[in-house]
């Protein structure tokens, strides 16, 4: 009892003094392996607060980022979170990037009761009461991306290849039962792992290639990610594989890596996102003009950047609406949140903590953009996937159901926090 | 079925309204939905529709179509080509005549980008015009399309173009797809089988690709045994193979031989139908607990005549027995599909061959990396016995000096040539300075030696990271050192890799000449044997143990170029090596390099062949091999070639 009148009472103290700002924490590593990706997101952060603060911040309050660096190291980031949530006692996370760091990262924020905006596409299977994924589900980029090859064209054998770790598991898990289901024989899907930072791809490229004696079309589905990707498209070039012959599709390349490449011999292969630097509109060339304004000529734009955008000028719409930063009030605000994406339409906040964002797969030019060829309208992005048979079941629905993990059989919660 | 029943009626009732208006642009104007939106699955009428028009017009427009060169106003879906001089004010032109009918704004018009699947479907659609245009690019560029998907009906066009070909390589590659579509499509048999015979020498993966389809098969069943030379193969059903026993009682029953099976779930729900008063067929239910007695149930219902008799196993099985399965094939002229398989076996016989060359040529590129990346530490450590855990540091700051040189010299050759001596040179400097500084006060103390440059390897990381960035960065080879050496379709490997093994082999060879017959080596080699009896033989040791040092150190330089080329340039580049590059040496035996050579082809190998049985997952393979070399080395403590007598030191 004594415990929580101090509480109480140091709450009464914080919110006091606190009056004049709200602090908004921000949880990417400045150091580290994932330094150069995340740092991008944080310089993103601070320009969208000074944006923010121009327009004369939330309700009269001025905004007052906190960046803390936790360094790529995946146990640093719960640490990390601590502080910011108690020590720093900020209203609003915006950070992580791999699924290992955020994680470690989800007991905190659900003991703490703290809020966090995720920004980067993940491989589904989790729903947190505290956290929103502004990146993309599976069935917001893998599942489109595999219609596309299906349909238009017309890929009858895939060869899906990953590097060996939870997200291109969980995905390469997802899309064979998929292709199943779409009728394609277990014998055309040709799935191989890879270490991080794999080098050594000829005889791996010389399979896949090998894969089309049957007269069949092969198409290349990747989540490789990082470094390998160097050392597997220079492979690709070096054979010659044309895009018009064997297409590769990657859910983890983009505007930011190709930048270590020369693209000239990966022209036509594809990459699919819910945002590209390339997309028409005005939205988009007030926002790279901002950019490249605070951070030079030639740095780029990609996905993550924009789901960061999206998510924080919806929390500051939710916290215009609910007149308060209490992440109870605020998260009630966000369900239906609407804003404009980038690439044209409205991002819609679900019920279950994700977006409703539209699918674009571009080809790879020359100069290292995307060409948007395919632009779906918004698909409601699915925290558990329809084709995994113990997922089916399951849906998230924070706002009548106050649940993450439903059983839709049983009519039960599972549970309700998401220490799975 | 609807749907597409639909479609088709739309097609026919606007292609008369198009007919009847007249112009092209009217006709497009009709389309330009589909047109804009652009899918493979809306676009076979569009395309239908265009052709029909004909003249150069509908050419042009298919053309720019593929060639993303077609606009649309905003406004009014108008489809359009345009011409702009400065980026921002675009003229448009008029489809048909090309004459200008305003300007706009780039804001008001948006460009159409067909997706590959469609600019295919319409480089197949242009392809009777295109064969036999007067530019050899299109010629060459409308039979790469045609190769990717041709139809029967393009038989005839190609053949006409074959007649007319005048450049000689584009014929060759024209007539082959000639022969290639003749093995499918051609309507006469002999031609056929001319066609497909004059492939049983070739490998290539379009020829598989073309012959394979035409054995495929389909299962049949009949009461008699097919005749001979009626099947291309009698099957029997196994439970555990692909055509099993329930698959082919299923064709049983499809052909009204027997009743179908009935499932447990059907029976339990027929006793439940069949409750009165507590019992079910006169038998209480509570005794109906087990299989068998919901079995008897069943059957005493059946019995009655309520429900459909069961069919016992033994039924299904003597069904099975007393019906053949054989598969047929689809191609109906015996003489094509012996023609096929004989050749195909011809070519699968070569491709086998072919493979395990390929894998012989895998395994010795990756050998040559091995031992490019370990052939320095074969100095430092090999011959010095300094076990410098920053050996692969030096290799990325090799390639980063690779990568540094072609910022300044944008020729890559040249960048090439100055960036391999430049790389020696600059790690040459560091590893002397890491000597002079950290190693020499540390030399027999191999623990306090592996903490330092550890830390030191560390160090540098850090400091590429705050230097370069974490995001890897481009070392691009020279052109002639792109693409591949394509022995046949199915042995290949990029020249980049080839130029690796030679320089692999040059170091080979300049390092055994530098250490067994020149006046360093000799010294080196005394030094490192008895280095106070080599200083009172007038050699300064000092001064040895720094040149080595350096000259070792400078080797991974060169290396970091070369495996810069192939992989990527990152801070963690050297990491990735210096674990391969300590199991190469110690494994290959310590203190010569024919050691490490050994030990560089034996991991290649080994990695490359287990590989091999186990193509899903690269990480198990390497895990394989690691547990391999441990045995290996609990049976062959010093390697494949072990140093003997006074040389081996101790």
């Amino acid at each position: 009892m004594k415990k929580i009148l101090l509480a109480t009472a140091l709450t009464a103290l914080t919110t006091t003094t606190a009056i004049a700002d709200i602090k908004v924490g921000i949880l990417h590593s400045l150091s580290g392996t994932m330094a150069i990706s995340e740092t991008t997101l944080k310089d993103t952060m601070l320009m969208l607060i000074e944006q923010q603060n121009a327009k004369g911040g939330i309700n009269g309050e001025k905004l007052v980022p906190v960046v803390v660096d936790p360094a790529s190291d995946w146990p640093l980031f719960a640490e990390k979170a601590r502080e910011l949530l108690s020590v720093e006692k900020v209203d609003v996370i915006f950070g992580n990037w791999t699924s290992v760091s955020r994680k470690s990262v989800l007991p905190v924020i659900e003991e703490l009761n703290g809020l966090l905006f995720y920004p980067v596409q993940y491989e589904g299977e989790e729903s947190s009461k505290n956290v929103f994924y502004t990146g993309a589900a599976p069935n917001q980029q893998a599942i489109p991306a595999t219609d596309y090859y299906l349909e238009e064209l017309g890929v009858e054998k895939f060869a899906l290849l990953g590097t060996d770790y939870v997200y291109p598991r969980t995905t390469n898990k997802i899309l064979e039962q998929y292709l199943k289901d779409k009728g394609i024989d277990g014998n055309d899907i040709f799935v191989n792992y890879t270490p991080f930072g794999h080098s050594d791809w000829s005889k791996i490229v010389a399979d896949v290639v090998a894969l089309g004696a049957d007269g069949k079309k092969v198409g290349v589905i990747s989540t490789i990610n990082g470094d390998a990707n160097i050392g597997f498209y220079k492979e690709l070039a070096a054979l010659g594989v044309s895009a018009d012959d064997i297409p590769v599709v990657a859910f983890s390349v983009g505007e930011e890596e190709l930048a270590g490449l020369d693209t000239s011999n990966l022209v036509g292969h594809l990459a699919a996102w819910n945002y590209f630097q390339s997309a028409e509109g005005e939205a988009n060339a007030e926002f790279i003009k901002t950019w490249k304004a605070t951070m030079g000529e030639n740095r780029v734009t990609n996905d993550p950047m924009e789901a960061h955008y999206i998510g924080f000028n919806m929390w500051v719409n939710a916290v215009t609406a609910a007149g308060t930063t209490d992440v109870d009030a605020v998260r009630t605000a966000m369900y239906g949140q609407k804003f404009p994406n980038l690439t044209g339409g409205m991002a819609e906040m679900l019920p279950n903590h994700h977006l409703a964002k539209p699918v674009l797969i571009g080809e790879i030019q020359e100069d290292g953009q995307f060409d948007i060829i395919s632009q779906t309208t918004e698909v409601p992005g699915d925290a558990w996937t329809d084709f995994l048979p113990e997922s089916a079941v399951l849906k998230s629905d924070w706002k009548d159901l106050g649940c993450g993990m439903y059983n839709i059989e049983t009519k039960s919660c599972v549970q309700v926090k998401s220490n799975y | 079925m609807f749907r597409i029943i639909l479609l088709a009626l739309c097609c026919l009732v606007h292609t008369n309204i198009a007919s009847a208006q007249g112009t092209f642009q009217d006709l497009v104007q009709y389309h330009a939905p589909n047109i804009i939106k652009g899918s493979v699955k809306t676009a076979p009428p569009v395309i239908t529709d265009i052709q029909n028009f004909g003249g150069p017009v509908a050419t042009d427009f298919l053309l720019a179509w593929q060639s993303k060169e077609l606009w649309f106003r905003k406004s009014d879906d108008r489809l359009i080509t345009v011409t702009t001089t400065d980026k921002k004010t675009y003229t448009l032109l008029d489809l048909q005549t090309g004459d200008s009918i305003g300007s706009a704004t780039k804001s008001e018009i948006k460009q159409i980008k067909p997706n590959s699947g469609l600019r295919g479907m319409l480089g197949t659609s242009l392809v009777a015009s295109q064969l036999i245009s007067d530019d050899i690019n299109t010629r060459a560029a409308s039979l790469r399309s045609l190769a990717r998907d041709p139809k029967p009906t393009h038989l005839a066009p190609l053949r006409v173009a074959v007649a007319k070909e005048t450049d000689p390589d584009l014929l060759v590659k024209m007539t082959r797809l000639e022969r290639l579509l003749t093995t499918q499509y051609d309507t006469n048999s002999y031609e056929r089988v001319k066609a497909i015979n004059s492939f049983s020498n070739d490998l290539g993966l379009d020829v598989r690709g073309r012959l394979n389809p035409i054995l495929d098969t389909k299962i049949q069943l009949s009461k008699t045994a097919p005749d001979h030379g009626k099947f291309a193969q009698i099957i029997t059903p196994n439970a555990d193979g692909e055509f099993t026993p329930t698959d082919a009682y299923a064709m049983i029953v499809a052909r009204g031989w027997a009743e179908p099976d009935i499932t447990t779930d059907e029976k339990r729900q027929a006793i439940i139908n069949n409750i009165e008063n507590g019992s079910v067929a006169g038998i209480d239910i509570k005794t109906l607990d087990t299989a068998q007695s919901r079995d008897a149930a069943y059957a005493a219902l059946a019995k009655l005549g309520t429900v459909p008799t069961d069919v016992s196993d033994a039924d299904i099985q003597a069904a099975i027995n007393t019906t053949h399965f054989y598969t047929t094939y689809l191609e109906t002229d015996p003489a094509v599909v012996a023609a096929t398989s004989e050749t195909l076996d011809s070519i699968n016989t070569r491709v086998g061959i072919s493979n395990t060359i390929d894998l012989f040529l895998d395994g010795l590129s990756l050998a040559s990396i091995f031992f490019l990346a370990a052939i320095g530490l074969a100095i430092t450590f090999g011959v010095m016995g300094v076990i410098n855990m920053a050996h692969g540091e030096f290799i990325m700051m090799g390639a980063y000096t690779g990568y540094l040189v072609q910022q300044i010299i944008t020729n890559y050759t040249l960048s090439i040539i100055i960036a391999i001596p430049a790389a020696f040179m600059v790690t040459f400097v560091a590893g002397v300075l890491m000597e002079r500084l950290i190693i020499r006060h540390l030399y027999h103390r191999p623990l306090e030696t592996l903490l330092a440059t550890f830390g030191v390897s560390i160090a540098l990381q850090q400091l590429a990271k705050n230097i370069f960035g974490t995001q890897a960065r481009p070392l691009t080879s020279p052109d002639w050192l792109g693409g591949a050496w394509q022995i046949n379709d199915v042995i290949s490997i990029s020249w980049i890799r080839v130029a690796i093994f030679v320089l692999s082999i040059l170091f080979f060879l300049m390092l055994w000449f530098t250490l067994n017959k020149t006046r360093l080596g000799l010294e080196t080699r005394a030094v490192t044997q008895n280095p106070r009896m080599a200083a009172s033989m007038g050699i300064n040791p000092a001064k040895i143990n720094m040149l080595t040092f350096g000259l070792g150190s400078g080797i991974a330089g060169i290396a970091g170029v070369a495996i810069g080329l192939f992989a990527k340039v990152t801070s963690e580049l050297g990491s990735d090596y210096i674990v391969q590059s300590f199991m190469t040496v110690v494994v290959g035996g310590v203190g010569n390099i024919w050691g490490t050579l050994a030990g560089a082809a034996m991991i290649g190998f080994l990695q490359k062949g287990i590989e091999w049985f186990n193509p899903s997952n690269t990480l198990a393979a390497q895990t394989f091999m690691i547990v391999f070399i441990i045995i290996f080395i609990q049976f062959r403590p010093r390697g494949i070639i072990a140093l003997r007598g006074r040389a081996a030191g101790d």
